[in-house]
């Protein structure tokens, strides 16, 4: 038996010298910096831009796992530069986590003046940067016109109202087609946003201006809700979690929307710009494609949240340089040229997004597509949050609570309730907990009496 | 002819063998479909193609965009079986001297200390993922094959298992062997290992399919395109802006062929060494 351990141990030493005699070197002498980001095809285009555009420098991708990201950079070990959502950095800044911005940014060319208005609050913190715009992005309805032909439903209009999109939905839906297939009038990709944007419609905000009280139990928010529930149950043009189930392989909720809009089963989803970016992988939707602004409440205009793909800096980078180097270069106009050609969104400099015909691309030649962006996010909304609650968490009771209601375990006026109220204690909680967050309440509550919330 | 008695049950195992089956058929039939009717239910392909293979493998451009992929699955496959190997390697040996000790040699508070350790089983891996990677750090195995095989070479489980299943080795066998003069070495090597060979070979196979299945510690220790194993590589595939379903499929009707393989060989091991393992305490 022994000599069987030996054999296997002598097998072990020669994969292990295998394994490390063929592993290539690192090239060079160049600063390499480790670029946590999410798995997207672009990433590779977007670090050898980086690299002909600063010689000596490099930029890698690998995979940003949120936990991997934590666990790295609580150990002294994470990425230099990192993908960050409004959610995550809040929380990682006040781990300590992250490299204050402010000033290098102002030398550097890459402060929150230098992007869309929309999404600057999201770039700080307290009044901080800690990021910087990698794409920013603002939903809009996409549409397969083909579908819209298939069954004689007229193609949406700039203006339309909810109304509109239902009756074009159950149009959909109910009227037979020419090709005799059945579609799904809208792919519901993920419902956290399209209940944000709905928020958003109705004209209602996650909290209160000081961000001490969540305003998911208002009147607008719980219409937000019970809109949501409407267009699953009452009008049907949004699958319910079984008819999902049902309709997709992967079997995932949610998980299969964009797949549904792409291989041609779904008419319309709301989605960002970035869509495009695998438009090459679904050839059925070439010259059928086409985008419309989100629908508007009666009397209000067409808008939504903005969103962006922030890059932050690891407070521990052995390369704060090279990595501040990495930011400035976001707001370049050969990165915007490569986000305009790959589709990834928009550019974070609004001077290469300022219409639609600046943003045509091969894949998508089309101007007026891309003005429907343009558009979106110029009237679009800041991103809302709260100092005192963590923006993921809030993040995952939204996505409960709709859960609910898609379920049918709350009304969605009770699901608006009790997410209010969980956010509320957790925020009384956090407060009580952590010194420096009840001395920003005490100051927000102070200001807010010398200048009351309309 | 099966008796009356037996027809339920054996629909009812029928039944239960679809349930389990269903999904890797599932997967073996979206692993040929074509990225236009990969989304659809059905589970046999209308028009089946086996070009997702190498397309996976990078021989041949992804048929609808007309560009390689660029994954590294061959060397994924290769650090997958290398790390799994050596965590096999490492962790029956030193299970097997740690269940001699636990088992073959009396010594003060022996059984305390195999409680103790026994109890590490119940600390969920989460709570120990910060204080283990910050070890790794600090040796700095990070981004390095000796952190994926290192900190799983030690098993509190294959201790355990071995433990009971040296208990049912009969000390008079120890005892002969002392008297011809063997040592506790030579008593382990000689007398214990290849008696516990079913044993030895059921954790093998645990510790291999664990090891080669494993997705969260190679996740968090690796940054190095190189050095990745095929759970984490094939992340490459799927992502936020369309999932290539067809091909995470190919992926993964490759990467399960090791685990199919082994577990068809050793199956009777397996099974045997796990009822041996479980007779005595």
């Amino acid at each position: 038996m022994k000599y069987i351990f030996l054999a296997a141990f002598l097998v072990f030493l020669g994969l292990f010298a295998i394994a490390t005699l063929t592993l290539k070197p690192q090239d060079g002498d160049d600063v390499v910096l480790r670029w946590a980001t999410d798995p997207n095809p672009a990433r590779d285009r977007q670090s050898a831009g980086f690299a002909r555009a600063n010689p000596g420098f490099q930029v890698v991708p690998e995979t940003g796992d949120p936990t991997k990201l934590l666990v790295q950079c609580a150990t002294g070990v994470g990425p230099d530069v990192m993908d960050l959502s409004e959610a995550m950095m809040q929380s990682m800044v006040q781990a300590g986590l992250l490299m204050d911005l402010t000033e290098v940014a102002k030398q550097h060319g890459f402060d929150p003046s230098k992007t869309f208005p929309a999404i600057r609050d999201a770039l700080t913190v307290d009044g901080r940067q800690y990021r910087f715009p990698a794409n920013v992005n603002a939903q809009a309805v996409l549409y397969n016109k083909a579908i819209f032909d298939d069954h004689g439903v007229p193609y949406p209009r700039e203006g339309w109202t909810w109304d509109d999109f239902v009756a074009a939905g159950r149009a959909i839906a109910e009227r037979p087609s020419k090709s005799g297939r059945e579609h799904i009038p809208l792919a519901n990709s993920y419902p956290n946003d399209l209940f944000s944007d709905l928020l958003v419609a109705h004209g209602g905000r996650y909290f209160s201006e000081d961000g001490l009280t969540s305003r998911l139990d208002s009147p607008e928010a719980v219409a937000a809700f019970q809109h949501y529930h409407d267009l699953m149950f009452k009008h049907r043009v949004l699958p319910t979690p079984e008819q999902s189930v049902a309709m997709s392989s992967q079997g995932g909720w949610g998980s299969g929307g964009i797949n549904w809009f792409a291989s041609g089963d779904a008419a319309m989803i709301m989605i960002g710009r970035w869509f495009i970016l695998q438009a090459e992988n679904f050839p059925g939707l070439r010259g059928h494609l086409a985008a419309v602004r989100l629908p508007r409440m009666p009397g209000q205009p067409s808008r939504g949240f903005t969103r962006a793909r922030g890059v932050a800096v690891n407070a521990r980078t052995r390369h704060p340089e090279a990595a501040v180097k990495f930011l400035a270069h976001l707001n370049s106009p050969e990165y915007g040229r490569s986000i305009v050609e790959d589709g990834d969104s928009m550019p974070p400099n609004p001077a290469m997004a300022k219409d639609g015909a600046a943003l045509a691309n091969p894949g998508v030649p089309d101007a007026a597509f891309h003005q429907v962006f343009v558009d979106a996010i110029r009237d679009a909304v800041p991103p809302d949050s709260s100092l005192f609650v963590d923006a993921s968490q809030v993040r995952r009771w939204t996505e409960e609570a709709l859960g609910r209601i898609e379920n049918r375990v709350v009304t969605p006026g009770q699901a608006a309730k009790e997410l209010a109220s969980e956010i509320n204690r957790a925020i009384a909680r956090n407060i009580e907990r952590q010194p420096q967050l009840r001395a920003r309440a005490q100051a927000s509550k102070a200001r807010l009496q010398t200048h009351p919330e309309p | 002819m099966l008796p009356a008695r037996s027809i339920p049950r054996f629909f009812l195992l029928c039944a239960l063998g679809f349930a389990l089956s269903a999904p890797f058929f599932w997967m073996l039939g979206a692993s040929f479909k074509p990225r236009a009717e990969v989304e659809q239910a059905h589970i046999v392909p209308r028009e089946p193609t086996a070009l997702n293979y190498p397309v996976v493998l990078d021989l041949l451009p992804d048929p609808v965009t007309g560009v390689y992929l660029g994954v590294r699955f061959g060397r994924w496959y290769f650090n997958s079986i290398f790390v799994a190997m050596g965590i096999t390697l490492f962790q029956v040996l030193t299970s097997a001297m740690a269940a001699y000790a636990f088992s073959r040699i009396e010594w003060p508070g022996r059984d305390k200390v195999f409680l103790l350790y026994l109890g590490t089983m119940m600390i969920p891996g989460v709570v120990t993922m910060i204080p283990n990677f910050q070890l790794m750090v600090t040796f700095g195995f990070v981004n390095t094959y000796h952190g994926l095989i290192i900190p799983a070479a030690f098993s509190a489980f294959g201790t355990f298992l071995l433990r009971q299943f040296m208990l049912s080795i009969p000390t008079s066998l120890d005892e002969a062997a002392t008297i011809d003069g063997a040592g506790h070495w030579r008593i382990f090597w000689d007398v214990i290992v290849p008696l516990a060979r079913p044993g030895l070979i059921a954790l093998c196979i645990l510790t291999f399919l664990g090891a080669y299945q494993s997705f969260f510690w190679p996740l968090v220790m690796l940054q190095d395109d190189q050095l990745l194993t095929m759970p984490v590589g094939m992340l490459r595939l799927d992502n936020s802006y369309g999932r290539q379903t067809e091909l995470i499929m190919a992926a993964t009707v490759m990467n399960i062929i090791p685990l199919i393989v082994i577990f068809v060989m050793f199956q009777r091991f397996l099974v045997k060494g796990l009822q041996l393992g479980g007779v005595k305490g």
